[in-house]
């Protein structure tokens, strides 16, 4: 799964993608823990039986994630709903697929891309922080990399998913994807900006994971 | 009792070279790194810190620790802080509480002869009548209330929240617990260790014992190479639920305190014990210390408690505080042993002088009274968990019962033992402790999502093999044959419980609330079995006939802010925000949403939407994407007409009625494609609607093929409102018609808007002018905007807010559910009766409105007041007459730019509807005022020439 590169349109010829944090700025910190706003990134949710082709097709049962054939990240997000996430090829792909279920499965996929925010925390601090705003148990055991979870953050509704980076030089890094309604995003980017601030949370470039 | 700093300890946590200044009632101190604020007064040679909260009496260090209850001191503006506990710091600003006007001379103290007349219930029985002076006993006793002082305009600092699931929780860092965190942390076990003291090692801390600081260093090692989690200065407040604990931290470097919130599997109480004081004549007079206390002063502080001691010891820590004492060269005067049947019956004497009288008469000159008279085990945990802890005459304390089995005690709760002895069975209950979370881990795993699959069967729940702990016997020693004070926070003495137990308080939990005893700041920590014991004394029972009181959370008083912690109130903005910023605007809360109210004068803009162009962004609208063969019975099941045939692009407006007939909430629904549809509700009704929908979906039509999802935000929403506002649109538009034939009202279309696809126009609006009501994707909701306002600069465009937006809809007469409808305000009512088909097969409210289709029913009217002047408070009362009969109400009310007059929505009585009607309203100021009913509910272009365009 590839978060936008870079924070532009999701609709390839139109202007650019407005994020709903508009007060961030990329801070100096040079820390461990990281935060992102990749709203930008394309978002898509699906809804179909719990049980049926579709949910086969898309592999992600219920509170955990995978990634699909086409790159897209699948997010079982509650049952019989999943949420759809990557680079717009990557997600045009998986959503192009649902088809493949030829009339056997009820099944709607609409773009979601402009209603969530999407922030990223990456850090060996992340669940410390999260743990300021958020009352899940974050345990390895309970919230495993792949994990999808509903949850108030800071009192606000969120789809949360723990998306470790597996990248050579930071294998297993707890990473946590947070996804909330957009009109709550700016208050849940300074929430989190809050949060992070005693473990010297460093805000990053919109976009760059 | 003259204390003084002596020679450096060899388990002394002071740090000499760091010397710290700080002002005590506006003179200058100084102390070091790692002491209290009692300790480095004490080192200073003050004896007096506090005067008692009823008769002003001076008190002085009790137990040194967190729970002297003579040692409450105000620093700068923080009232109530233990100066047992806190530790100094260099500029504290540190005063004495209570007093008036000094410590030392508190005139006050003058309570202290009436002493007699201020028993227990005093003022329950003096003033209580009459009951019209109650006001004035209240501002003359608010003079005598204890504490300190709060300035509410004191910054309230940061407080911080936090959650975890450890799966061991050790409430307690004695060695005891110390050991039980490391065995279950071993073992595998996510582990929390809790420590009340600002370092771990429970009484080891201040024993001078070589073995005993042996054993600390040792433990202390261990767990820095474990990984527990060790939180100091924190204390476990309560136990709730399913081990759901809060724990306050009190030493966070970001916070003044952080809240933990903290679901263990498995709670180990380890507490230790509590020093309890003896009850004698005189026990209250400053240099009457407890033997922690000269311990802990001694081996922590460096300080030496007194010149010239008597030391009264029923157990090894008495006889450990005078072996410290003597070691720093206080002079042993006697030490009266109670387990070979010493007494001491009470202490005389005037400034620093103790003078002990023994039973027999016996005099003995010092300073210092030192008393170690047995213990008080702290279950309070245990009793939040249902246990009801039992009294053990041979060993003079209450025992654990029968706690819950995910709640274990080890240490001085659970028993006796030698070093050795305790940190094994701390050791063993941390296995098993362990051993219980892994099963209850299981169970949560394998009932969980998201969790990782589980192997094999849930283990079974681990046995107790624990050996248990002896019970070292111990005298009981509450009371000597005189009396004396058992609640030293609340001045009740031993005389007022044996009074209020004569009273008829015979019942423990009675006596407690009639006198106060344990209410405290020490909360019974001190107090409880002496009380108790004073109790059974004056019944002729035992203390376990008597029983003990239930301790209820918090273990420890905690502060409103740390109950608050982080304030969390979320607020919602549309992505068009930044330019109402930018923009003059004023805002106005909606619920969760901040909306632009206006943006200087909300009558211009309205005169601008009649005469030009604006523009409103709308985008809290709320907005529920319908996909599905069955949306159209969804639809005839929620909404009140009729919806089995709506065409595609075509719009229709609905009213939603409750199963009761009342409304619940209106809006349009647009056909977008074949099976897919577009719901609007009210900004207030999005969230409710929804949940209705899928309440409706999930529990009753589960077999109907509809996916509902709220899309409020994935677009924002800009009302294009005037005459002018179809030459606007078709400067930004491509791809669609817009003349009023092939767009016309009450119809949808989807369009590129300045170059954003995906967006959908709508031809409604809520001005009553023609208007388009723009859906675009929210990322780019800014963009579209400030294009529109671009392109209309010379077509006269701007914005309006949500006051000009109320005017004019008030002008052309809609209905707002939930201001001009309540709760009780049935469809029909609304005006719009003719919108309920009754034909239909089935709705949600039909039983209800077919009842009341053939009622008189209140009805919302247009009004105008007679005097275009004045504009009627909303919900000023519409009256019969003269008279105060009320017939109906005004619910909303302006005043109109458009017809330079007053204008309302009301409801009335029904004989009262029609145009013409002759109404009287009641204004806020008492004035009555005559008003008119019109025909229509539109004020304005009653025909619809203008919105139809």
């Amino acid at each position: 799964m590839a978060e936008t590169a870079s924070p532009g349109s999701s609709t390839p010829t139109g202007p650019a993608f407005e994020s709903p944090v508009v007060r961030s700025s990329p801070s100096s910190n040079v820390g461990d823990l990281a935060l992102t706003d990749a709203s930008a990134t394309t978002k898509w949710l699906v809804r179909a039986s719990n049980d049926g082709p579709t949910a086969d097709l898309l592999g992600a049962r219920f509170g955990t994630s995978q990634v699909a054939a086409g790159g897209a990240l699948v997010l079982g997000s509650r049952p019989g709903e999943w949420i759809i996430l990557g680079a717009p090829a990557e997600v045009a792909a998986t959503v192009a697929d649902l088809d493949a279920h030829d009339g056997r499965d009820f099944v709607s996929a609409l773009d979601w891309t402009h209603s969530r925010a999407m922030f990223r925390v990456t850090g060996a601090e992340a669940t410390r922080m999260l743990e300021k705003v958020c009352g899940i148990d974050w345990s390895d055991h309970m919230t495993p990399d792949g994990a999808v979870v509903s949850a108030s953050v800071a009192l606000v509704t969120c789809d949360l998913a723990r998306n470790d980076v597996n990248h050579d030089d930071t294998a297993g890094t707890p990473s946590y994807l947070i996804f909330c309604d957009r009109s709550f995003g700016q208050y849940l980017f300074d929430a989190l900006v809050d949060a992070g601030d005693e473990f010297g949370l460093s805000v990053l470039a919109s976009g760059v994971s | 009792m003259t204390m003084s700093r002596q020679g450096v300890q060899p388990t002394e946590v002071i740090d000499r070279a760091a010397k710290l200044r700080f002002r005590w009632n506006g003179k200058r101190f100084s102390g070091f790194e790692g002491d209290t604020i009692a300790s480095a007064l004490a080192a200073e040679g003050e004896h007096i810190f506090s005067r008692s909260m009823k008769y002003h009496r001076p008190r002085g260090i009790l137990t040194a620790d967190y729970w002297d209850p003579n040692l409450m001191v105000q620093v700068g503006d923080d009232p109530n802080v233990r100066a047992g506990h806190r530790l100094v710091r260099n500029g504290m600003d540190v005063r004495s509480q209570n007093a008036w006007p000094s410590l030392n001379r508190d005139l006050k103290a003058a309570n202290g002869l009436l002493g007699r007349f201020l028993t227990a219930g005093f003022y329950y029985k003096t003033f209580m009548r009459p009951q019209w002076l109650w006001p004035t006993y209240e501002r003359v006793l608010a003079t005598f209330a204890p504490g300190g002082k709060i300035d509410i305009d004191t910054p309230h600092g940061y407080h911080d929240k936090r959650y975890t699931h450890p799966d061991v929780v050790v409430a307690g860092a004695g060695p005891a617990g110390i050991e039980a965190a490391l065995a279950a942390s071993t073992a595998g076990a996510r582990v929390l260790l809790v420590s009340h003291e600002h370092a771990v090692g429970g009484h080891l801390r201040y024993s001078s014992d070589a073995g005993d600081q042996g054993a600390l260093a040792e433990l202390r090692a261990s767990l820095d190479a474990s990984d527990v989690e060790v939180l100091t200065d924190s204390t476990v407040t309560g136990r709730y639920e399913d081990n759901w604990l809060g724990i306050v931290q009190r030493n966070h470097p970001i916070a003044v305190e952080r809240l933990i919130k903290a679901r263990a599997k498995v709670l180990v109480a380890a507490p230790g014990l509590i020093e309890r004081p003896y009850v004698f004549e005189g026990n209250d007079r400053p240099g009457v210390i407890t033997s922690g206390a000269a311990r802990r002063l001694i081996n922590l502080w460096g300080v030496k408690p007194g010149e010239r001691a008597v030391v009264f010891s029923a157990n090894a820590d008495g006889d450990a505080a005078a072996a410290d004492l003597e070691r720093v060269g206080t002079e042993i005067a006697a030490v009266i042993d109670a387990r070979s049947g010493g007494q001491i019956s009470s202490t005389a004497g005037s400034s620093r002088a103790v003078e002990a009288v023994m039973a027999n008469g016996e005099q003995i000159d010092a300073d210092l009274l030192v008393m170690a008279a047995g213990w008080t085990a702290p279950t309070s945990l245990l009793n939040m968990a249902g246990d009801r802890p039992v009294y053990d005459p041979a060993a003079a304390r209450f025992f654990p019962s029968d706690p819950p089995s995910n709640v274990l005690s080890t240490g001085g709760l659970a028993g006796d033992a030698d070093l050795d002895g305790l940190r094994q069975h701390g050791a063993e209950t941390g296995r098993l402790a362990a051993a219980r979370a892994a099963a209850v881990r299981h169970r949560l795993q394998a009932r969980t999502a998201r969790a990782l699959p589980v192997e094999g069967d849930e283990p079974a729940w681990a046995v107790d093999e624990r050996v248990p702990l002896g019970r070292d016997p111990h005298p009981e020693l509450f009371r000597a044959d005189t009396h004396g004070m058992v609640d030293m926070s609340e001045d009740i003495s031993s005389k007022d419980l044996v009074a209020a137990a004569h009273e008829g308080y015979d019942s423990v939990e009675l006596a407690k609330r009639y006198t106060t005893a344990t209410m405290g700041p020490s909360q019974g920590k001190l107090e409880t079995v002496n009380t108790v014991a004073a109790i059974a004394e004056a019944r002729g029972e035992t203390i376990s006939q008597v029983g003990t009181t239930v301790w209820r959370p918090p273990y420890a008083p905690l502060t409103l802010g740390a109950l608050a912690g982080r304030s969390f109130e979320p607020v919602r903005v549309s992505s068009i925000h930044p330019w109402h910023e930018a923009n003059n605007v004023t805002l106005i809360q909606a619920g969760q949403w901040l909306r632009p109210d206006h943006y200087g004068d909300p009558q211009a803009e309205v005169r601008n939407v009649r005469e030009n162009v604006g523009l409103i962004d709308v985008t809290p609208l709320g907005k529920l994407d319908l996909r599905g063969p069955d949306v159209p019975k969804l639809l005839s099941l929620l909404y009140v007409n009729k919806w089995m045939k709506l065409g595609i692009g075509r719009v229709r407006y609905g009213m939603m009625c409750a199963e009761d007939g009342v409304v619940l909430d209106d809006g349009v629904t647009g056909r977008l494609g074949e099976d897919h549809y577009m719901m609007s509700t009210t900004s207030s009704g999005a969230g409710g609607v929804w949940e209705w929908v899928e309440n409706w979906l999930q529990t009753e039509r589960p077999d109907w093929q509809v996916h509902v999802t709220p899309v409020t935000t994935a677009y924002a929403s800009i009302n294009v409102a005037g005459p002018k506002s179809r030459e606007l649109m078709r400067r930004v538009c491509e791809g669609v018609d817009l003349d009023a034939e092939a767009f016309p009202y009450m119809t949808v279309r989807e369009a590129t808007v300045a170059g954003v696809s995906g967006c959908f126009m709508w031809r409604i609006g809520f001005t009553g002018e023609l208007s388009f009501e723009l859906h675009v994707p929210a990322g780019h909701g800014c963009h579209v905007w400030e294009a529109l306002m671009d392109a209309g600069s010379d077509l006269g465009v701007g914005p309006f807010g949500l006051e000009g937006q109320r005017i004019m809809r008030l002008e052309k007469g809609h209905f707002i559910v939930g201001q001009d409808t309540d709760g009780l305000t049935l469809g029909p009512s609304t005006g719009m009766g003719s919108l309920i088909k009754l034909d239909k097969d089935d709705f949600a409210g039909k039983p209800e409105l077919a009842w009341a289709a053939d009622r008189p029913l209140p009805l919302v009217v247009a009004i105008q007041p007679d005097d275009p002047d004045v504009v009627p408070e909303e919900a000023a009362q519409i009256l019969r007459g003269d008279t105060n009969e009320i017939l109906g109400r005004i619910t909303s009310s302006r005043f109109s730019p458009t017809l330079n007059r007053s204008i309302c929505l009301g409801q009335v009585e029904p004989h009262l509807a029609a145009g013409g009607t002759k109404l009287t309203v009641l204004l806020e100021s008492g004035e009555r005022i005559s008003a008119t009913v019109i025909d229509h509910h539109a004020h304005f272009d009653p025909a619809g020439e203008r919105l139809r365009g």
